[in-house]
């Protein structure tokens, strides 16, 4: 969620939600650039863009105008604009619906391309590129940043819409007049004739660096502030309204003691915090694309820059990028003790071939089975409540290896096939445990959770499973798994007493 | 006041409805899969308000099972469940629920205004204590959103302020400042409902062209189809009126079947009413056995009119009243019960 579902206002049309914004050299030529902004998080499996909406990606040149609590990043007033826009929906020769899109280049050129074509556009001297289309989530928050404590990545198997536009950086950038740049992206309406009443909307959401809005000014720790959010958004990129910018530096320093004090340890000097605070109010994504752009410089820019020396990367933000591990540990320790959450890496990696961004995730299968029955909770979780509990009539024989979490049990089914399955979570006081299939399954994915709840003197247990069906149909996969949930909980029903 | 053409001029752009469509799916799939994985408070609520754009729209009057079997794997432990049980509850119109939800979310410490605007909503569906309910919606809509301003519309149009409450939805319309075409879609049905069916001398044009503005912006909604539908009819123009409803006949709503066996009923072909009639009986008392407060006041008006079971209707009249005696609900039942006497 580094700007994912950020605002009330935003929340209206999430096609026009900015999520994320994203730029390094590409990793198939080094002599170019590449610039990507997503909207629409938490995408299924098909989505659209709004026709009626005009997605910027902006890039202004900077410079470091100071250093140590003196930071100071500086745009230049001129601005290179891409401006991505797009059609209704067509029906293709097989009446399929497809969408078009047009990507506006700084120099007014247009590339028209069709969505999720990976093959994407280009021009034709080759200088620019450009994709539209539904990808992978390359985004992964994997704490719970209010209790800040690791958690499974939030955004697994989420989809966003996404834009790239890919550019021979010495011909467009000119990085000989200077190579650091900062880039931001914003979604606005397209201008339409509204004189006689109302006012014409300036801006929906605008997004530079990852978590401006979601954890910075909205930090979750800081219950009972002011959501400005919304405020926000309706500034203008690289010019912040100079009558707010009191309000947003003042919310930028008081959530950074919150988050400097998470650990219960003070790392931030009160001048190096408000330096820090004062470098995130100008919210732009800094890359400098004469240096070495890597998975691992994001931020390096401004970091270096607060301690007082010259950075020594691109900064930038590359697909794979773990921007909230490294967000969180110049937070909380200002890079004393690397924070790690509770996932390395997204749902799938980004592609080293363009349009760089993985392909989206297919529509993970929940199979759910239920059975309410008259014995009171705990009576039934002691028996089904054991991870290797032997139970289940179509099981063999189950062994165990270990105990509690990462626990490993083999299961034998009266077919003779092997199930390997891991516990994940075992919460005896709720009655409930996860897991997942390691093998003997043909799926991929494949989440389980067992649970009892109390329900009148009796009780439901519910077992569910989550999975994507593996080189099988779907439809295949899910009476396997069904059958599995279904046989077992039936088999409770002469043992515990049905609710009829 | 904004002349209705100068309105037509600058009403604001939204995305397609098409497409609207396509990303609610989406979307709304996607939130069921979250709260699979995770289990977290954030995606039931996600899912509540997903599904009850689908019920509200889209005419799927299956979001509200799922509402339902969503209610009954939450309990109300935490501040933001028992919010979220209250917003189910609303939605099927088990208010008294809702009420009791609110109390929780309250004792949990969830935040007062949260509450303290769940709870407007649901003194406003019951009728009950109108005079603060207006003082607080007209506090609330002095931020000028659209959403605040198409509650308040709708308060003043059941308290009879007709005029002002056409002011205040124009005023929404004004005030959108995002490009979904469900809130636009909605504001468009409002003023159809209140020149069409609330105002002493209902004016059909104007009800027709706020309902056509509300299909355009949300070509599958399907209330604004069958109520234009239904002015169609009105007005003689059978064709029209059955292009409106046979779109719409897959969302399984009962409404469209018997606004169209209506039609058919009247172009002479009543065997093909009466199937869709027999139909339309079925689906709803399939209804009123999973949402009997939820379907009640629709089913009573079926059973007043093409349904043809007085007793039926008044039964679910009075259960409707006695969930929320708002001022239609009391005037459905003094309709029908005079109906009644008259026909006996």
């Amino acid at each position: 969620m580094s700007d994912h579902v950020d605002g009330p206002r935003s929340i209206g049309d999430p096609s026009a939600d900015l999520s994320d914004l994203f730029a390094f050299t590409s990793p198939q030529d080094p002599k170019r650039t590449v610039l990507a902004a997503n909207v629409f998080p938490s995408a299924g499996e098909s989505a659209i863009f709004s026709n009626v909406v005009d997605h910027g990606i902006m890039v202004r040149r900077v410079r470091v105008a100071g250093l140590g609590n003196d930071a100071k990043f500086e745009a230049a007033a001129e601005e290179l604009r891409f401006s991505f826009r797009f059609g209704v929906l067509e029906r293709d020769a097989a009446g399929e619906p497809i969408q078009r899109g047009t990507c506006r280049l700084p120099d007014g050129r247009e590339i028209r391309f069709l969505v999720n074509d990976e093959k994407g556009a280009s021009t034709s001297d080759g200088v620019f590129r450009v994709f539209g289309g539904l990808r992978s989530d390359p985004f992964f928050l994997a704490w719970l940043p209010a209790e800040l404590k690791p958690f499974p990545n939030l955004l697994q198997h989420d989809n966003v819409l996404c834009m790239v536009v890919e550019f021979d950086t010495d011909r467009v950038l000119d990085p000989g007049k200077g190579s650091l740049f900062g880039v931001a992206a914003e979604t606005v309406p397209i201008p339409q004739p509204r004189s006689l009443i109302g006012h014409p909307v300036p801006r929906i959401d605008w997004v530079g660096r990852p978590e401006q809005t979601n954890m910075r000014l909205n930090n979750p720790a800081m219950s009972g502030t002011d959501d400005l959010r919304d405020l926000w958004n309706q500034q203008q990129p690289f010019a912040i309204a100079k009558e707010f910018e009191p309000l947003f530096l003042q919310r930028l320093k008081d959530s950074f003691v919150n988050w400097d004090m998470r650990d219960g340890k003070q790392d931030w000097t009160p001048e190096a915090l408000a330096a820090n605070a004062r470098v995130f109010l100008d919210d732009f994504l800094l890359i400098d694309v004469a240096k070495p752009v890597t998975d691992k410089s994001h931020l390096e820019i401004e970091r270096s820059t607060v301690n007082g020396r010259p950075y020594e990367t691109g900064g930038g933000r590359t697909v794979d990028a773990d921007v909230i591990d490294v967000l969180i540990t110049w937070l909380v320790n200002r890079d004393r003790e690397w924070m790690q959450g509770g996932a390395s890496g997204a749902t799938k990696p980004g592609m080293k071939v363009f349009p760089y961004f993985a392909t989206p995730n297919t529509e993970l299968q929940t199979v759910a089975e239920r059975v309410e029955l008259t014995a009171a909770p705990d009576k039934v979780w002691a028996l089904i409540g054991k991870f290797g509990g032997a139970w289940h009539p179509l099981v063999a024989r189950i062994s165990v290896v270990g105990s509690g979490v990462g626990e490993l049990r083999m299961i034998e089914t009266r077919d003779g096939k092997e199930i390997v399955e891991r516990l994940d979570v075992m919460d005896n006081g709720k009655r409930f445990y996860r897991y997942t299939n390691i093998a003997g399954i043909p799926a991929s994915h494949y989440t389980g959770m067992m649970e009892v709840k109390p329900k009148g003197t009796g009780c439901t247990v519910e077992w569910r499973a989550q999975f994507l069906a593996n080189n099988q149909p779907d439809i295949v996969v899910r009476t396997i798994v069904g059958t599995l949930l279904k046989t077992g909980l039936e088999s409770l029903k002469p043992r515990f007493g049905a609710v009829t | 006041m904004i002349a209705i053409d100068d309105l037509d001029r600058c009403l604001p752009a939204a995305t397609d409805g098409a497409i609207a469509a396509l990303n609610h799916e989406s979307a709304r799939r996607r939130a069921w899969q979250r709260f699979a994985q995770a289990g977290r408070d954030e995606d039931a609520l996600a899912i509540v308000e997903a599904e009850l754009v689908s019920a509200q729209f889209l005419g799927d009057v299956e979001a509200l099972d799922r509402i339902e079997d969503l209610a009954r794997r939450l309990d109300d432990e935490t501040a933001t469940r028992a919010l979220v049980l209250a917003r189910m509850a609303s939605a099927t119109h088990r208010f008294a629920d809702a009420r009791t939800h609110l109390a929780k979310a309250a004792v949990r410490g969830a935040p007062a205004g949260v509450v303290d605007r769940q709870t407007l909503s649901v003194d406003q569906a019951c009728g009950a204590n109108l005079d603060a309910v207006l003082d607080a919606r007209q506090r609330i809509a002095k931020a000028g959103r659209t959403e605040d301003l198409v509650p308040l519309g709708a308060l003043l149009a059941d308290l009879d302020e007709f005029a002002h409450a056409d002011r205040v939805y124009r005023q929404a319309v004004a005030a959108y400042d995002d490009v979904s075409p469900f809130p636009l879609a909605w504001t468009c049905f409002q003023l159809g409902m209140l020149w069409g069916e609330q105002v002493p001398e209902p004016d059909f044009d104007l009800a027709a062209t706020w309902y056509r503005r509300a299909v355009g912006y949300v070509p599958g909604y399907v209330r604004a189809r069958v109520h234009l539908s239904e002015i169609r009819m009105r007005c003689g123009d059978g064709i029209e009126a059955t292009a409106l409803l046979e779109p719409v006949i897959s969302s399984g709503d009962p409404e469209v079947r018997w606004r169209l066996a209506d039609v058919l009923a009247a172009h002479g072909d009543p065997e093909s009413a009466r199937v869709h009639l027999d139909g339309v009986r079925m689906r709803y008392e399939a209804l009123l056995a999973k949402h009997l407060l939820a379907f009640a006041d629709h089913a009573a008006e079926f059973y007043a009119g093409s349904g043809n079971d007085p007793a039926r209707a008044r039964e679910l009249a009075r259960v409707n009243v006695a969930n929320r005696p708002t001022r239609r609900a009391i005037a459905q039942l003094q309709a029908i019960e005079l109906s009644a006497e008259a026909a006996s």
